[in-house]
């Protein structure tokens, strides 16, 4: 059984002018124990609104369908109080605005100390005893847990979330985009602690990430989300080297290569909008090579290899090759 | 002590000096240049000559030069002495402590019940923001915060007048009685002007109280302390509340010092004897001696309260003193 076992989640947000906004769309992940896992997408794909309704985090106009299961314990079942049991004792989070994860007006000791205190996991004293050590083992000295926020640098900031969210260690991790707003030394190095702290601590860890090279660098499997939906998952070798969706090919064709050795392209058109109804494939409009059933059928995720699964009808032999690339479209990129 | 803190802490002391003495200056000019003094009052009968008018000027220390009238009353304050009232010939000193005594009381019940409920009412508005209970809370607070005071204290006369004492601090004529007696009639008379000044500042605080919380339950740290899995009422307090707070306690500030001052509006549609009511009284009276003292004693608290505001902010907020 995998640790973490999501079926057909669904988000829908209430928009002010009374539509709804369908964010996530019948998404369903394993994730094994011990695995680095990446959920990588643009901006807008629903892969933070994602991370959040695994751990119950939504807001209030937020509404949410489907099943999460922790470790084979559902996590949505029992509302607000059902979700809080599980968070940070089996769930934790490494937020994308870590920067600002710590309230200004409380030591950083006295708040990686907190979730321990408020789940029993261990005394005040032995709570703040542990924040420094785990403050040592993100590599930052123990005694700066009397420090506040503003006296730690961005990268420092991040290591403490880090220690944060280990301290009533978790089985499963989440980080979402814990790397953005860090220059890159800092960057190389955080994602090395996660990757050692993986290691040694056994974490399951889910990064969310737009940084493919990131996710090609540390993660075991990865899927990839298009318009609120799973568009391929495998692991990460075979996404790059044999991805079967063309969404997945253009992302990493669209990834600028440290020694350039070749050419980048960009993916035209934009995102598509999640507050009207979608026929057929959500990728069509920008895809290099749709043809005439990518209009009106909507690709489901299936099999193509063994621990591949891409949502795409040119993986379906019944598709043939009859079809013509939709004409009205821009194909191809800039290079 | 960190040396920031205390580098901080002279810094406000100065600085608090500083605009006592402006402030105290400020308040002698000021009368001097009004048209009129005292002795225009005070001689207005029927054939008062100039002979008359000068020897009044000489009397209440108005006949020397400005300037001299300045050092005089610098002098004088240095050792303790507010002068004399012209109205009544008493030490000026001695008319504002039993002011203040009456007022202190009252304005401070009215405060400290409208922070409370101010704090209370915002915080809600803010956790249940567009329900129901928030526009109920939020309109309500903007409706008591735009009423005037003189009016809504009017309209509380007009509501309640005929159940509660509309004027004055005790029943007159009420001789003897027990001390809790008499102290149970200076409460009830307390009720309606401590509750105009309640509702007035209630209607402010719950204003300012709902943006700061709406603003903090944005912030980043919110959701964490959501995903560590903190209960409803320790994410208000601890996360939500303890950071709100920081703009809070600068008006806080503001209001406490205001207790002093007293409420001028109130004091005289309620007829309470305090300072409120002596300050518009000393105004229509041109009673200099006595207006320079409750102004000097309005600025006093007005900046001691700042200050504390200014050092209570420093121990909530780290990032002031460093």
């Amino acid at each position: 059984m995998a640790l973490l076992e999501v079926r057909d989640l669904h988000v829908w947000f209430a928009l002010p002018s009374g539509r709804e906004l369908h964010a996530v769309k019948g998404v369903g992940l394993d994730v094994e124990r011990g695995e680095l896992f990446g959920l990588i997408g643009e901006s807008g794909c629903g892969k933070t609104t994602t991370v959040l309704a695994l751990m119950g985090l939504l807001p209030s106009s937020a509404s949410v369908a489907g099943s999460v299961r922790v470790d084979g314990a559902d996590v949505l079942s029992g509302g607000e109080k059902g979700a809080r049991a599980h968070r940070w004792t089996e769930t934790a989070m490494v937020f994308q605005g870590s920067m600002n994860a710590f309230s200004p007006v409380k030591t950083i000791g006295w708040q990686i100390a907190e979730p321990m205190e408020i789940h029993g996991v261990a005394s005040r004293r032995a709570a703040r005893a542990r924040a420094g050590e785990l403050l040592e083992l993100v590599g930052i000295p123990a005694a700066a847990a009397r420090r506040y926020p503003h006296q730690f640098s961005g990268g420092m900031r991040q290591r403490a979330a880090i220690a944060m969210a280990l301290s009533c260690e978790p089985k499963l991790l989440l980080a979402d985009e814990p790397t953005t707003a860090l220059d890159v030394m800092v960057q190389a190095q955080i994602l090395e602690l996660l990757q050692r702290l993986a290691r040694e601590l056994h974490l399951t860890v889910v990064l969310v990430t737009h940084d493919l090279p990131l996710v090609a660098h540390i993660c075991d499997r990865a899927a990839v989300m298009y318009g609120g939906e799973i568009a391929e998952v495998a692991a990460v070798d075979a996404l790059y080297h044999e991805s079967r969706h063309p969404y997945t090919r253009m992302l990493f064709a669209a990834t600028p290569e440290l020694l350039g050795g070749k050419d980048v392209t960009s993916i035209p058109g934009s995102p598509p909008r999640l507050d009207q109804p979608i026929v057929g494939c959500a990728f069509r409009p920008r895809c290099d090579s749709a043809v005439v059933r990518c209009a009106t059928d909507h690709p489901a995720l299936a099999e193509v290899a063994r621990g591949h699964e891409a949502a795409c009808h040119l993986n379906d032999p019944a598709t043939g090759v009859l079809s013509v690339p939709d004409a009205g479209q821009p194909a191809g990129g800039a290079g | 002590m960190r040396s920031g803190t205390l580098d901080y802490v002279v810094k406000r002391v100065a600085f608090a000096l500083v605009t006592i003495f402006i402030v105290l200056t400020f308040n002698f000019v000021l009368f001097r240049l009004l048209p009129g003094s005292a002795v225009t009052d005070l001689s207005r009968v029927p054939n008062a000559s100039p002979a008359l008018r000068e020897a009044l000027a000489r009397e209440f220390g108005l006949a020397s030069s400005k300037w001299d009238q300045y050092l005089a009353y610098l002098d004088q304050l240095f050792h303790g002495n507010l002068g004399v009232s012209y109205v009544n010939q008493q030490p000026v000193w001695d008319n504002l402590r039993t002011d203040v005594a009456n007022t202190v009381p009252m304005v401070a019940l009215g405060t400290v019940v409208a922070v409370i409920a101010g704090i209370t009412s915002g915080l809600v508005s803010a956790w249940r923001r567009r329900t129901p209970a928030d526009y109920l809370l939020t309109n309500s607070a903007i409706a008591f915060y735009s009423f005037p005071t003189q009016w809504l204290g009017l309209m509380l006369i007009v509501l309640f007048g005929s159940y509660l004492p509309t004027t004055g601090m005790t029943t007159p004529f009420q001789i003897g009685g027990s001390f809790w007696q008499q102290a149970g009639d200076e409460l009830q008379h307390m009720i309606l002007p401590s509750l105009t000044i309640a509702l007035t500042l209630y209607g402010q605080y719950t204003l300012v109280v709902r943006s700061a919380v709406l603003e903090t339950l944005g912030e980043d740290y919110v959701l964490t302390a959501r995903a560590k899995g903190v209960r409803t009422r320790r994410l208000l307090t601890r996360h939500v509340l303890r950071n709100a707070m920081l703009p809070i306690v600068t008006l806080m500030g503001l209001s406490f010092g205001y207790i002093v001052g007293g409420a001028l509006l109130v004091e005289t549609v309620f007829t309470w004897p305090g300072i409120g009511l002596a300050v518009y009284q000393a105004v229509l009276q041109r009673d200099y001696p006595m207006l320079q003292g409750a102004f000097l004693l309005l600025t006093i608290s007005v900046v001691v309260f700042n200050l504390l505001a200014d050092l209570l902010y420093a121990r909530l907020d780290p990032r002031v003193s460093g």
